[in-house]
């Protein structure tokens, strides 16, 4: 009997492997990375002949010549020889296009079995295909399957399992180089072609080039654009933000309250507990993200899967060429103004890998939402009936700084050639709920995977940091957000650094804010309320009472429905995405809104002028993006690089606020001449760093490293 | 046999072939060739009102290229 243990699954992008490969797995997927690269490549298991089989879903690709990442780690798979079966996913709608890499694979290995997918939208279209002429033509088994559908997938098993007997021994080839020229395989594929599809009728694209003719105009293409980019962030913002107080109290039940109060019973010592509360204020903070990800996630499949994300790439494509990116980059750029960590993971569909780095850089600049709370707060203290006009400035300063991080980066770190744009346009498709909801939950599963382990990590250290503290000369915990906690030394210590960008030594709480900004950028304004309510001698008597009841798990989880309910009626009854109500609203409703008592807007409006208290803003739009998005970087490009992005935005940060500040208030020369020293020193870095990369890579590529030991 | 031109001067509704590119060792034609933009191949401009990009329909689907980058592509008319 043959006997399989490992397959692959190979096929072109968009032919509807992925969708297959989780019909046949299930939820029994891991995520692995190849060395060296990190595109993914993706593993699960599903029963053939009467055992588990590894399957591993490689990156969608054309052929099989090394010029791209996806294609690289597609060859390098097949030519380990490691896979005793490849199976070969075709799209029916178009197979001239899938062939070609059904004809590269022939040539490296003998063990093909090919999945023609997609036959019912081909009927659709009045595609006929003659199954039997094709594996005729081919001399491979063709096994018919609708991926999205459990019943087929189950058939085609059945089939697979069969054919699998009838596969001749195993060979596997070493790539024989050109030996067929591209026109004339292609002129071989068309003649297979010719022989097994027959058109009924004309294929349907009227309807499609109607509605391109209007959504990709010159000048309507940017307002629908715009629009559908509104519906996009009410979706996922709007919507997520409902389940983000959810999440965020029933986390805090799960995580902070249980442990404590099960820790309480025991008598646990108190470091115990600031230990357990340190972790559990990690798990909790990537709680928060879930829904927002989620839906964002949700929001993008569904765009996807309705072929408008290619059309956003086209119109796109028009500005973006200017900075050395294909339109496409465009995309997950806008998603980060809703949050930036589903932004990077976007980035995941721009298939060069210089294109997506370099917009991973420029994502974190683009305004998220959870920095609107800092600006909505000094806006409050500070600049009264200028606050919109502000806060556009911020957003707009983000933008600016993105296309001016596109500049640098493509004179220093990636250099390279600029890509051109082919974009294929699919024909429009209602979504298929199914699998959109299933890509949504499988990449937010993701998410909370690989960014959760660094963020829970980094609060640890931080609340613990925030906790312990020193008292008359002994090291005690329950510190939190007072003067006395080792963050709170911290802050003062690194003082000196902000007074260019106008924070003087006695406004130290402004700097232990941007360390807590590291977990999430919200944070601010919970720290500037604590510690500013502390300094401030009239505090006591307007201090919003905090309050500090036992544990009790009902009330908690009433509440957390409430909040959802809550939500869902303030989704329904206004479009405002972006938070701009928060911003328009008088001051009391917003010290309401965001929490903060009078006594904070005192403290804020003696320790800032307007002037220190923009130049802040600008440092906690542009600095460090929080853990969560340095873990989602780390994720996608590995540690070096997202290393250098989390330094390089502090240092533009910093650079940026000291010459905005001393330009408009401070008036210090010296200061001036050093922010441009700084701007100086970040392109001569980045520069250096992209000519040692660039030099290293060609040796980093070709031989895959494995390092699976010690 | 008729004149070669570039894909940027094809008109709306004419049928062409593809000839060649100007220059054959580039990526960007070695791309194209791999997703079937081969001599000979019937291609046409797509019913669809935008000038930059352009859509053009091949082997079934349609694709969007660049103005400047579709004048690397030779077809002649069919």
């Amino acid at each position: 009997m043959h006997k399989v243990e490992r397959i692959a699954i190979a096929g072109v992008p968009n032919c509807g492997k992925t969708t297959l490969f989780n019909s046949l797995t299930g939820a029994r997927n891991k995520v692995g990375n190849w060395p060296g690269v990190t595109v993914e490549k993706i593993e699960g298991t599903f029963p053939l002949q009467g055992s588990r089989i590894e399957l591993v879903d490689l990156p969608g690709t054309y052929n099989l010549s090394p010029d791209s990442e996806d294609q690289k780690i597609a060859e390098r798979v097949i030519r380990s020889g490691k896979y005793d079966l490849i199976i070969n996913v075709v799209d029916a709608t178009n197979l001239t296009r899938n062939l070609y890499l059904t004809m590269d694979l022939k040539d490296r290995t003998n063990q093909i079995i090919v999945l023609l997918n997609m036959l019912d939208v081909a009927e659709s279209e009045g595609l006929v295909i003659d199954i039997e002429k094709l594996s005729e033509e081919l001399q491979l088994p063709v096994i018919p399957v609708v991926a999205v559908d459990k019943k087929s997938v189950a058939n085609a098993v059945k089939l697979i399992e069969k054919s699998i007997e009838s596969l001749p021994e195993h060979e596997t080839h070493v790539a024989r180089e050109d030996v067929v020229g591209t026109v004339e395989r292609f002129q071989h594929i068309d003649s297979i072609n010719d022989l097994v599809v027959k058109e009924k009728k004309d294929r349907r694209e009227n309807f499609t080039n109607r509605v391109d003719s209007v959504v990709m105009n010159r000048f309507a293409g940017i307002p629908i654009f715009l629009g559908a980019m509104f519906v996009t962030f009410w979706f996922a913002i709007g919507l997520g933000s409902v389940f983000i107080d959810f999440f965020d109290i029933i986390g805090g039940l799960l995580f902070v309250d249980i442990p404590t109060a099960l820790i309480g019973l025991v008598n646990g010592p108190e470091w115990v507990i600031a230990l357990v509360t340190g972790v559990g204020a990690g798990g909790q903070t990537v709680a928060t993200f879930v829904p927002v990800v989620f839906f964002m996630f949700l929001a993008l499949a569904i765009l996807e899967d309705l072929g408008y994300m290619a059309r956003v790439g086209v119109v796109a494509d028009r500005f973006m060429r200017k900075i050395g990116l294909p339109g496409s980059a465009f995309i997950p750029m806008v998603v980060g103004f809703g949050c930036t960590v589903p932004a990077i993971m976007a980035a995941r569909t721009l298939t060069n890998k210089r294109d997506r780095f370099m917009t991973i850089f420029m994502a974190p600049f683009m305004s998220c939402g959870a920095r609107l709370p800092v600006y909505a707060l000094f806006c409050a203290a500070l600049f009264g009936a200028y606050s919109g006009l502000a806060v556009f400035l911020i957003y707009l300063s983000g933008l600016f700084m993105a296309i001016l991080t596109g500049y640098f980066l493509k004179n220093t770190l990636f250099k390279g050639t600029a890509s051109n744009f082919i974009m294929d346009l699919p024909l429009y498709h209602t979504p298929r709920i199914g699998a959109v909801i299933k890509s949504g939950m499988w990449r937010t599963s993701n998410f909370i995977k690989r960014a959760g382990v660094i963020v829970v990590a980094a609060v640890f250290v931080l609340s613990i940091l925030n906790s312990l503290g020193m008292d008359d000369g002994e090291i005690t915990f329950g510190n939190e957000d007072s003067q006395t906690s080792f963050l709170a030394y911290a802050g003062k210590a690194i003082g000196p650094v902000f007074i260019p960008i106008g924070i003087s030594e006695d406004n130290w709480p402004a700097s232990v804010a941007l360390f807590t900004g590291l977990f999430a950028k919200e944070a601010i304004v919970g720290t500037i309320n604590s510690l500013y309510a502390t300094m401030d001698p009239q505090a006591g008597l307007d201090a919003v009472e905090e309050e500090d009841g036992g544990l009790d798990i009902g009330g908690t989880v009433v509440e957390a429905l409430t909040t959802v309910k809550d939500g869902l009626i303030g989704v329904v009854s206004s479009f405002d995405l972006l938070g701009i109500g928060l911003i328009t609203e008088d001051s009391a409703t917003i010290s309401e809104e965001i929490g903060s008592g009078a006594s904070v807007y005192r403290q804020i409006a003696t320790h800032f002028t307007v002037f220190s208290a923009f130049a802040y803003l600008l440092f906690v739009l542009m600095y460090f993006p929080c853990l969560a998005v340095v873990g989602a970087a780390r994720q996608e490009m590995g540690g070096f690089y997202a290393g250098v992005m989390a330094l390089y935005s502090t240092a533009l940060a910093w650079s940026v606020a000291t010459l905005f500040y001393q330009v408009a208030e401070g008036h210090s020369l010296f200061y001036i001449a050093i922010s441009f020293v700084v701007l100086l020193a970040i392109y001569g870095t980045l520069y250096v760093i992209g000519k040692k990369e660039r030099a290293t890579q060609t040796v980093v590529f070709p031989p895959p490293v494995r390092r699976d030991c010690c | 046999m008729s004149k070669k031109i570039n894909l940027t001067e094809a008109v709306k509704g004419m049928s062409y072939r593809i000839a060649g590119f100007i220059n054959q060792e580039s990526d960007y034609s070695e791309k194209l060739s791999k997703m079937g933009f081969v001599a000979g191949t019937p291609i046409e401009l797509a019913p669809v009102k935008i000038f930059d990009p352009l859509v053009f329909q091949i082997r079934g689907s349609r694709i969007a290229l660049r103005r400047k980058e579709a004048k690397e592509i030779l077809v002649e008319g069919v």
